[in-house]
């Protein structure tokens, strides 16, 4: 009779990959929802076509890896990317465009890189700003909210957004600039007469119509994912609390100059998603928490300095790839004091 | 109330402590041989006092301590030695080791016992003999002769003892049964050991999840100063750090021991079994043991004699081996596993676990690391597992040590928390053992190089000595050589020269002698003959070859024929010279 | 042929007799200065978003290669170690400089859409590096075939670069190859997608060059990854014995 041999420990508790991933897929809801009440199912689309590419993408790239692709699927990873990526997009985009954003993701930005756990880059995010880069007009026209629409239904109806999104005809009675281009490209309005003249402000309750919802969905979501210990609350709070410093130190009282008041910065554009979603994405963030308290922070600042004084009305990709980037070094600055030493070092000092 | 700090990280796996802990320790009958490895302790194997076919009684000394860190075997039944030599012993890597196997005589005579009523008012250092002599090693698990930790250095000043009644791994209930029955031996034998360290304050640290313990205790250390403190239950509390970090909230410096910051740290297994030894002069031949696991019929803790196989051990509590997933001798998270169930239970065995394969089903295949930091939360020792992982597997030593992999206590918290289900305590260990046989490897090339250093100088040196001793002997020569040339001319001194300087003559005697023309000659004839020998032979293989029609060798042969004819005109021209002079 | 089965023999002056088959197929696949030395990657991946524009600098650096590999060769025994790299850059700079005047002269908007990246080519480390590792130790002719195939190697990999760049970029292939070959190029021009191809625009970019040089690199590392299975299962196979188990060793 044989025993088997393994090594310590022998128990284990009941987490997995997968039940993470799929909470994550479950926090994503209500925004989900939010997105379309207010904006149709333009996001739906998005995300559906986007599952199937990612799902056929990574079990072509698995197989060339000869790996069981059964397995690797498994883990519900391709799934979450696609899922972001999906929601990042503007709802009604074109098909390829979606394909090509999933193909930039999966393939070049995580199996080129070693797959699953190895990629150093946040893969939406890469697919996403290599769509930025590439096809600037589809990449920023956005619907419009229900309530603000110009054409005959609150948005356009299932069969005709199927037809936009794959063949190419505009949606041009459906189109309207999101809350930042707005404030962007205001002009030297104050914040006041700004809210009463354009329509999604004076619909809306505290950032734009249809926006504010969204982000407060998914700050839902990311309370739930808190609550169920997926990640630490560091890098979402870091992020916040600093996007909320630079704007409430750059807001100007609400003049001509301002840069847009903290409650607009939270709940406009991609902050939550960002801020829950997008940032806290483990494999490509800071190690220790008080790496990730840096890694948070500093993304909110630039996410506010590109946004105030950069060519792109919203930031969130660009500042989390950045962040990316200086991960490795922070993580070498943060090694938490361990057990029975005076103080934390760095880890290009070898002391023994 | 006690003031109690908190460790960072910890995790709470089930328990699973009650389908062991609801009954008294048994007891069991003796089994029909025991097998004592030499080595059941941290430090030096002990070494064998008696010999194959010797009789030896219950408690006999049969093995003394080898050194310093070191602790005696004593034999735990009567009977016969019937080998000495290697045996399966209970360790993770399955290998052998050398053991006394003694066969049972059924009697378990006893051998003369020494027991001391008044051990209160005896010295330390006779006390301290006494616990030596009676192989005392540290029960929880860790195996330190107990005589060593209760000997710190004499500028050390103990101001604490603990007692670690914690028992925080899943399954295991042995520490927490004794407290409940022998509570007074624990008291005991913890002012004992306050004696031997110069009477500290006592602390005696037990988890939440024993309220029956904690009673006894309490009620035991009435009139003493002795604090009980519960705390938390949390694994892994009950290792030796974090215990103390949690009584005291001090830490222990990393790589040195707890007298360091002057506490000492006892298992209350340990403290029973020394208050034993003294007095009732009982020597550690016996301990207790939980048996648990869902292959058994029966799980409870009971008394085992040291050695005694675990097969019967199991047997006697109805194990069924094809319900058994795996045999782990420890707990779930630190135990180890062994593939045979001959191996002895030895000192440091708190716990056989058996369980069946749904209560333990075999583990997932691990995935990659995702990088979530789970991990980090419940290190209790603050490091970053998921980092040492990268670095362990890319086997960048420096790294490995910059981020502390040496504090990795292994109790396994990691691993078990771990949603891609990496093993990642086997990562650490491996590295461990690399690093460590890495540093061996440098000391090993350090002594070398130091020895070639020195080789070196020293063959230089002699080599030195021997230039200048040659430089002498030439100078001399010349001089020698001055003064021959002067007597050439005055040859009746010739002879007085050559008794004063025998080298110098000598030397002078081969400088003016020329070749001896008979020896000449003979010498190019014998090269003649070979160089004709020579020609026969290669005319011979060129025929040969011409008769195979073997061009490329003939084309070889060729040139070589036409030098060997060269050679022999030429030895035949110096004949002649020497025939014409 | 027997006296090219064996690449360098050895002779008195410590020069080598060359087999110019194994010098084009280094130059053009095994020791390619692009995909495998990896030399000269700053103006493949900035000027190659067209085949006009690769094949522009292909062409010059081809001209610049040959032209210093033959000047180097020819003052190898005159020059001395001390002053070896400082003169090879001094020939390397005049040849680009004529070249460059060559091109101002010649292809004036093509001159100018390249830019920089003309006398750029004197740090194009393959020349360089060519001049010293063979042009410096090799004959004349020799070396000359050398700088050739090396020369060429380098531009048959721009002009894939910049195909593929052009096409996934613009969607047209050969557009404005009367930059360099005359108005009777104009309708060379083939556009592939219909006039509607909005262009992936990353094609076009930085990114995207090093994304394709990537794939270039990974498809020739695939071609003789299969070249090497087909060779190796035509040799015989060894018999096989018992072999001993590693038991000791890294946990992998």
């Amino acid at each position: 009779m044989s025993f088997l041999r393994a090594s310590s420990p022998h128990a284990h508790s009941a987490l997995t990959t997968a039940r993470v991933m799929q909470w994550v897929l479950l926090a994503t809801l209500p925004g989900l929802a939010a997105l379309t009440v207010f904006f149709g199912i333009g996001s739906l689309i998005n995300i559906a076509l986007a599952c199937i590419f990612a799902l056929l993408f990574e079990a072509a790239v698995l197989k060339l890896r000869k790996r069981n692709a059964l397995i690797y699927l498994r883990d519900c990873s391709a799934l979450v990317t696609a899922v972001l990526l999906g929601l990042a997009l503007p709802p009604y985009c074109p098909w390829w465009v979606v394909m090509l954003g999933v193909f930039f993701a999966i393939v070049v930005a995580k199996h080129l890189f070693g797959g699953l756990g190895y990629n150093p880059f946040n893969p939406a995010m890469v697919g996403y700003v290599a769509l930025l880069i590439s096809f600037p007009v589809e990449m920023t026209q956005w619907a419009a909210p229900s309530t603000l629409s110009n054409a005959s239904a609150s948005f356009p109806p299932i069969v005709e957004s199927l037809t936009h999104v794959f063949s190419h005809d505009t949606l041009d009675g459906y189109t309207a600039a999101t809350p930042l281009e707005v404030l962007k490209l205001r002009e030297g309005l104050t914040l006041d007469t700004l809210y009463t003249n354009e329509a999604i402000f004076n619909q809306a309750r505290w950032a734009g119509v249809g926006w504010e919802w969204v982000n407060i969905g998914f700050l839902i979501g990311g309370i739930f994912l808190l609550y169920k210990r997926v990640f630490t609350w560091h890098a979402p709070v870091a992020m916040l609390a600093t996007l909320t410093l630079c704007s409430f130190l750059f807001y100007d009282a609400g003049g001509s100059q301002s840069a847009g008041s903290p409650l607009f910065h939270l709940l406009s554009g991609g902050t939550m998603l960002g801020a829950f979603f997008i940032l806290t994405d483990p494999v490509s963030s800071a190690v220790s928490n008080k790496g990730r308290l840096i890694f948070g922070g500093l993304a909110g600042v630039i996410i506010f300095v590109i946004r105030v004084w950069g060519i792109y009305p919203d930031a969130i990709a660009f500042a989390v790839l950045l962040m990316n980037f200086a991960a490795p070094f922070i993580d070498y600055y943060t090694v938490p004091r361990t057990y029975g030493h005076n103080r934390a070092h760095r880890v290009t000092k070898i002391k023994e | 109330m006690r003031k109690i700090w908190d460790i960072h990280g910890g995790v709470h796996p089930p328990e699973n402590k009650i389908q062991s802990n609801q009954k008294p320790i048994g007891v069991m009958p003796l089994p029909d041989w025991v097998s004592l490895p030499l080595n059941q302790h941290v430090g030096a194997p002990a070494r064998p006092l008696v010999k194959v076919g010797d009789h030896v009684k219950t408690a006999q000394l049969i093995a003394d301590a080898e050194g310093f860190v070191s602790a005696p075997v004593h034999a735990s039944l009567s009977g016969k030695v019937v080998a000495i030599e290697n045996r399966p012993i209970p360790h993770a890597s399955g290998m052998q080791a050398p053991c006394i196997v003694i066969e049972s005589d059924g009697e378990d005579t006893w051998t003369e016992l020494q027991p001391c009523e008044n051990y209160m008012d005896l010295q330390a250092e006779i006390l301290l003999e006494k616990v030596r002599s009676a192989g005392i090693a540290g029960l929880g698990g860790a195996g330190f002769p107990t005589a060593v930790k209760l000997q710190p250095d004499a500028n050390k000043k103990i101001d604490t003892l603990i007692l670690n009644g914690t028992e925080c791994e899943p399954y295991i209930t042995a520490d927490d049964v004794l407290m409940r029955e022998q509570a007074n031996d624990i008291i005991a034998g913890a002012q004992l050991m306050a004696k031997l360290l110069d009477n500290p304050r006592i602390l005696i640290g037990v988890e939440d999840n024993k309220p029956e313990a904690i009673k006894a205790l309490t009620d035991a250390a009435q009139n003493t100063a002795i604090e009980i403190i519960s705390f938390p239950t949390k694994y892994p509390s009950g290792g030796e750090k974090q215990l103390i970090q949690i009584l005291t909230g001090k830490e222990v410096k990393s790589g040195t021991l707890p007298s360091e910051i002057g506490i000492v740290l006892q298992n209350v297994g340990t403290a029973v079994a020394a208050f034993q030894a003294i007095k009732d002069g009982i020597p550690l031949i016996e301990r207790v043991t939980t048996v648990v696991g869902r292959s058994l019929q029966i799980q409870r803790n009971v008394h085992v004699r040291l050695g005694t196989p675990i097969q019967h051990l199991l047997s006697q509590h109805g194990f069924d081996e094809n319900n058994c997933a795996r045999i782990i001798i420890g707990g779930p998270m630190m135990g180890y596993t062994v593939d045979s169930i001959s191996v002895p239970v030895i000192k440091t065995t708190n716990c056989v676990l058996v369980p069946s394969e749904d209560e333990m089903p075999t583990p997932p295949p691990t995935q990659p690391c995702i990088r979530c930091g789970h991990c980090a939360d419940a290190c209790p020792a603050n490091l970053l597992p998921q980092q040492l992982y990268w670095y362990s597997q890319a086997q960048d030593f420096e790294k490995l040590q910059a981020h502390h992999l040496m504090d990795c206590i292994e109790c396994g918290a990691c691993s078990y928390v771990c949603p891609s289900a990496i093993p990642l305590v086997q990562y650490y260990r491996a590295s461990k053992g690399a690093i460590r046989q890495q540093q061996i490897d440098k000391q090993k090339s350090d002594r070398a190089r130091l020895r070639f250093e020195a080789h070196k100088e020293r063959v230089e040196k002699a080599e030195a000595e021997k230039e200048a001793k040659r430089a002498a002997r030439k100078k001399a020569a010349e001089e020698a050589r001055k003064k021959i040339d002067l007597t050439k001319s005055q040859p009746a001194e010739k002879s007085d020269t050559a008794k004063l300087d025998p080298v110098a003559a000598a030397m002078a005697k081969a400088a003016n002698t020329k070749a001896d023309p008979a020896d000449e000659k003979a010498k190019i004839e014998r090269n003649l003959e070979s160089a004709r020998n020579r020609l026969a032979r290669f005319n011979h293989q060129l025929n040969d070859a011409r008769n195979e029609n073997d061009e490329a060798r003939a084309g070889k042969l060729e040139p070589k024929i036409k030098q060997t004819e060269l050679k022999i005109s030429e030895l035949e021209n110096k004949l002649a010279q020497m025939a014409k002079t | 042929m027997s006296e090219n089965t064996e690449i360098q023999t050895s002779t008195q002056n410590n020069e080598t007799t060359v087999d110019y088959k194994e010098l084009t197929l280094n130059g053009l696949w095994k020791n390619n200065p692009a995909l495998v030395q990896l030399l000269g990657l700053c103006p493949l991946l900035a000027v190659t978003g067209s085949v006009v524009n690769a094949m522009g600098l292909g062409l010059a650096t081809m001209l610049v290669l040959m032209g210093s590999n033959i000047a180097v060769s020819l003052i190898r025994h005159a020059v001395t170690d001390a002053v070896r790299l400082p003169a090879f850059v001094m020939i390397i700079a005049s040849f680009t400089t004529c070249t460059e005047l060559l091109m101002q002269a010649l292809t004036y908007e093509l001159y100018q859409i390249l830019g920089i990246f003309i006398p750029l080519i004197v740090t194009n480390c393959a020349i360089l590096g060519r001049a010293d590792a063979f042009a410096s130790r090799n004959k004349v002719l020799p070396s000359a075939v050398d700088g050739f195939m090396m020369g060429l190697g380098f531009m048959f990999v721009l002009l894939a670069i910049g195909a593929i760049r052009e096409i996934i970029g613009a969607g047209t292939l050969f557009a404005d190859m009367q930059l360099l070959f005359g108005a009777s190029a104009e309708n060379w021009k083939i556009t592939l997608f219909g006039d509607n191809y909005p262009g992936f625009l990353i094609a076009v970019l930085p990114p995207g060059a090093f994304l394709v040089a990537g794939l270039l690199i990974a498809l020739k590392n695939i071609i003789d990854a299969q070249i090497q299975a087909r060779a190796a299962k035509l040799k015989a196979k060894t018999v096989k014995g018992s072999k001993r188990v590693r038991t000791t060793g890294q946990i992998a």
